[in-house]
């Protein structure tokens, strides 16, 4: 893979990454909270803190490693994409963090 | 000029035609314009026409603005009135706001990457089609007074047969999923030509940034249109076949289609936002004379911004019902959008810092939608707050917010984007007096009208009454907000004036009258048809700056590749889509009646659909697949070799996965998973939130389901073989391997429909969702049947020359994706097999 193509993939990962992590969540929250209820609140915490930590590894690995060459403004590009799809990460899980159940 | 190899006999012109390099780009002449596939003309005709639409809409809205004028007033009716404010929104959404950014962005990307057209005129001048077609079936509603009253969103159950009776959903569903058809084409079409079609040199790294907010707009358009497709589908089925996909009692859900709409309508905003947000960012550093501000920053805060603007649809759904839990998560997406918006915000004001701008009359508006789009995300922090969303739900503060959002974040950049690039469509100068003159009225206007809804909503005013006691604290407020829309509308009508004035009356635009640093400007305006006789390497983001030559030299003398004629043929250079580097030459059509023939079957499909006349429907469909099937048929080019200038010796086309077709295929696959996906999604929610009515549905044949799943299996696996055996140029067993593919796909969709043979799909939602995933994979399967005997014929018509497999290297790609459809759909159906539906 050319300097480039590893940086464009650096940018995308995070993205990629926040969007699997919304979707579990998602997911996680509804199999608890619907009628079918599939799973209990404590289930639904340990599963996503798992899913948390793996996504936080996937944004942050563009942050701490932005691929060198090419280019700096890509670099930076993916730099702070990480970051922000990091904090996305956290944000979508904090509610299963201070939230006790799915709150009526 | 070499030319490595003997043209072959064919070269694409006609016997006779004009072969100069001039004539072969012409715009056919009178009717025949109809026929041009020229991106210009076909990005000129979605703008005109969004424009033509936003008129109609904005003409509704000052009709909304007159009703609510004085309390208790009847200038309209409460029927007419719902039908007003219905078509508003739907207008300005569908068929104005998205077609006309896609006009712009189809009529520049070209001219800024450096390449001679669109990579598929001819989908483009299709996708027109649909778009004018489906636009005009929408507005056509009006003459049979049948025009949409339920809201831009048609809400079920209000927008349901039971509810609302007649022709004016159907008008709404039929014309507007017709309409769309046109935005998914022009996102595939924009992807693969930023991908594939640059300039040489022009990385990734150094595309205009127009082009960055483009690519992911378009990305965003082919996984946020799908679910209102499928979600417009289904309720058009319920309305037409009486299948029960949103009724409770036979265990369907409202709220399905809720989730579906805005899916599709929450990124839609951000998509209405982001290439008029790039149009801001190419125009400022013109006026400031100094690059954008942090590209990086701008591109992080755009990819960031296509996907995390996803995971906001449900916060159009506060008020529902939905769990805290669930609030809570869409209530932390919404806020987080708001870091890459302020990265993109912040990047263009420290633009506007760096140098001494220059107050032009795009600046102005650049001025306006910067102020204004800052309150309007400001607002939009306030609604991602559960409890205050949970106050303003429909009132007026919400109609505020999304007029500011919507207006400041669009239509202020878009009237600045006409100022700006008025030279390319008429050669002359917009007037800087009028402009001024038009800003002022707009921006006072504006805000007269709508900074006051916020306190008109906070004050209690629900949104859509046709009217109000006096008496509540609404009088005055909507008195000086209709005043303010008076003051809008004549902003725009003097920018309309101006227009047309400047076509006749403007000054002479000069070689790039800006002094802008995208190549756009490279010829004087209006640029020729060909947009550059010899493709320019680039060297910088900004080449007109950063490259003085380009300049100096008049525009025909710049040196570059593809200098001149080759063969007759429309051509550009297709390129590596990471580095930029020419990797192939591409040839383009001609103009060709075909893609409107095409279209045109179509709307005889919805039209006749909408009349129930079925037999004539039939006869669309025909027209549609027959004039398909001639688009395809055209002799391949591949496998011939041309000197394009500059030490480029480059084949025309390229068999592997950079070539233009295989990205668009991809972009294609992106579409129909996203469609896919909506309806599993759909399948997975009813079955997850309505237990009971689960268990009531028959079960699935496990052994039909599983063995369809395997033939879905087969299906890849022919579809991989038949890609192998094409590159190797093995003629014939590629031929039967085409055949083999066909006859596993039939035998996996008739196998996964005998599976649900126990189902009734008209007793119970659940089981008319899986009908659904059956008749869409069949569909998927039935495009890949035709393709596969399409290849295979052409083999056998000798009409596939050595190192002409593009069509059955895609076919594999196709192949692989339907498989994967079918094992998916296998696989539900094998679970609702063994563990019961329930």
């Amino acid at each position: 893979m050319s300097p480039l193509a590893r940086q464009i993939t650096a940018i995308a990962r995070p993205g990629l990454a926040w969007a699997a992590h919304f979707i579990a969540i998602y997911a996680l929250i509804s199999a608890s909270c619907a009628a079918r209820a599939l799973i209990d609140h404590p289930t639904v915490v340990a599963d996503a803190i798992v899913a948390t930590v793996v996504a936080l590894a996937l944004c942050l690995w563009s942050v701490v490693a932005a691929p060198k060459g090419a280019s700096a403004d890509l670099r930076r590009a993916a730099f702070w994409g990480g970051l922000i799809f990091a904090l996305a990460c956290l944000a979508n899980a904090a509610a299963l963090v201070l939230l006790q159940g799915c709150g009526g | 000029m070499t030319v490595a190899e003997t043209p072959p006999d064919y070269s694409g012109a006609h016997k006779g035609e004009d072969k100069t390099f001039e004539g072969v780009w012409d715009t056919p002449k009178g009717l025949r314009v109809l026929s041009s596939v020229s991106h210009r003309v076909v990005g000129r005709r979605f703008i005109y026409t969004g424009f033509a639409f936003f008129l109609i809409a904005g003409f509704l809205a000052l009709l909304v603005r007159t009703q609510l004028i004085v309390p208790g007033n009847t200038f309209l009716d409460l029927e007419t009135y719902n039908q007003v404010f219905t078509m508003h929104g739907t207008l300005m959404m569908f068929l104005f706001a998205i077609p006309i950014l896609e006009g712009f962005a189809v009529y520049l990307i070209p001219l800024m990457l450096g390449a001679r057209d669109l990579i598929f005129p001819r989908l483009g001048q299709f996708g027109y089609y649909c778009y004018l077609f489906g636009g005009i079936i929408v507005l056509s509603s009006f003459l049979f007074d049948a025009a949409p009253d339920g809201g831009w969103f048609m809400y079920v159950p209000l927008s349901t047969q039971a509810h609302t009776p007649g022709l004016s959903a159907d008008f709404w569903l039929i014309g507007i999923t017709f309409a769309e058809i046109a935005s998914v084409t022009a996102a595939v079409e924009l992807i693969t030509a930023i991908l594939c079609a640059r300039a040489p040199g022009m990385s990734l790294t150094k595309m205009p940034i127009f082009a960055w907010y483009i690519l992911i707009t378009a990305f965003m358009i082919a996984i946020g249109f799908p679910p209102l497709i499928i979600g417009s589908i289904l309720l058009e089925a319920e309305r037409l076949l009486g299948l029960p996909f949103f009724d409770p009692t036979l265990g369907g859900d409202p709220l399905l289609w809720q989730h579906l709409f805005w899916l599709f309508g929450h990124p839609e905003v951000y998509i209405i936002f982001l290439p008029a947000a790039g149009m801001v960012a190419t125009m400022l550093p013109t006026f400031v004379g100094k690059p954008l501000f942090g590209y990086g920053f701008a591109v992080a805060a755009v990819v960031s911004m296509g996907f995390i603007s996803f995971g906001l649809w449900a916060h159009h759904m506060f008020a529902t019902g939905l769990p805290i839990l669930s609030l809570s998560l869409f209530s932390a997406a919404s806020t987080m959008v708001t870091v890459p918006t302020g990265i993109q915000i912040f990047c263009l004001i420290a633009t506007l810092a760096s140098g001494r701008p220059r107050l032009t009359v795009p600046m102005l508006f650049i001025l306006g939608f910067l102020s204004i789009f800052v309150i309007g995300g400001l607002t939009g922090v306030m609604l991602a707050s559960v409890p205050f969303n949970w106050q303003a739900h429909d009132s007026y503060f919400v109609v505020a917010h999304l007029h500011y959002v919507l207006i400041g974040g669009m239509v202020f950049p878009l009237i600045g984007a006409f100022y700006y690039w008025a030279p390319h469509f008429t050669g002359r100068m917009m007037s800087e007096r009028l402009g001024r003159w038009v800003f002022g009225l707009m921006f006072v206007g504006f805000n007269v009208t709508f900074l006051l809804m916020h306190i008109t909503g906070l004050r209690g005013m629900p949104r859509r009454v046709a009217t109000y006691p006096e008496g509540l604290g609404w009088d005055r407020l909507n008195m000086l907000s209709s005043i303010g829309s008076y003051i809008l509308a004549a902003g725009i009508v003097l920018f309309v004036y101006d227009f047309f004035r400047s076509r006749r009356h403007g000054p002479i635009a000069p070689r790039n009258p800006w002094g802008a640093g995208t190549l756009e400007w490279l010829y004087p305006p209006v640029a020729p048809g060909f947009n550059f006789h010899a493709i320019p390497p680039v060297h910088s983001r900004e080449p007109l700056w950063d490259q003085p030559d380009l300049l100096e030299a008049e525009a025909h003398e710049v040196e570059g590749v593809m200098h001149g004629l080759r063969d007759g043929r429309r051509e550009t250079v297709g390129c590596d889509p990471v580095s930029g580097a020419p990797l192939y030459i591409l040839r383009l059509p001609h103009p060709t009646w075909v893609p409107m023939i095409a279209a045109l079957g179509m709307a005889l499909l919805f039209g006749a659909t909408l009349a129930s006349a079925y037999w004539l429907s039939g006869v669309g469909a025909v027209i549609a697949l027959a004039a398909f099937a001639v688009w395809a048929w055209e002799p391949s080019d591949s496998g011939v070799t041309r000197d394009a200038g500059m030490g480029h010796d480059l084949p025309v086309n390229v068999v592997d996965r950079r070539s233009h077709m295989h990205v668009a295929l991809v972009g294609t696959m992106l579409v129909l998973m996203a469609l896919f996906a909506s309806l599993v999604f759909g399948l997975l929610y009813l079955w997850n939130i309505r237990p009971d009515a689960a268990a009531a549905v028959a079960r699935p044949e496990a052994l039909t389901a599983g063995l369809g799943g395997l033939c879905g299996l087969g299906v890849a696996l022919a579809g991989q073989m038949t890609r192998r055996a094409a590159l190797a140029d093995r003629f014939g067993i590629t031929t039967v391997l085409s055949l083999l593919t066909a006859a596993l796909a039939i035998a996996a969709a008739g196998l996964l429909g005998l599976s649900l043979g126990p189902v009734d799909p008209w007793v119970s939602a659940l089981g008319a969702t899986l009908w659904a995933i059956v008749a869409f994979t069949g569909l998927v399967l039935f495009a890949l049947v035709f393709w596969a005997l399409f290849n295979a014929a052409r083999r056998t018509a000798r009409r596939v020359g050595p190192g002409q497999s593009m069509p059955d290297f895609n076919l594999a790609t196709l192949a692989k994706g339907a498989g994967l459809m079918v094992v998916v759909a296998a696989a539900l159906f094998v679970a609702g097999a063994y563990g019961g539906v329930g």
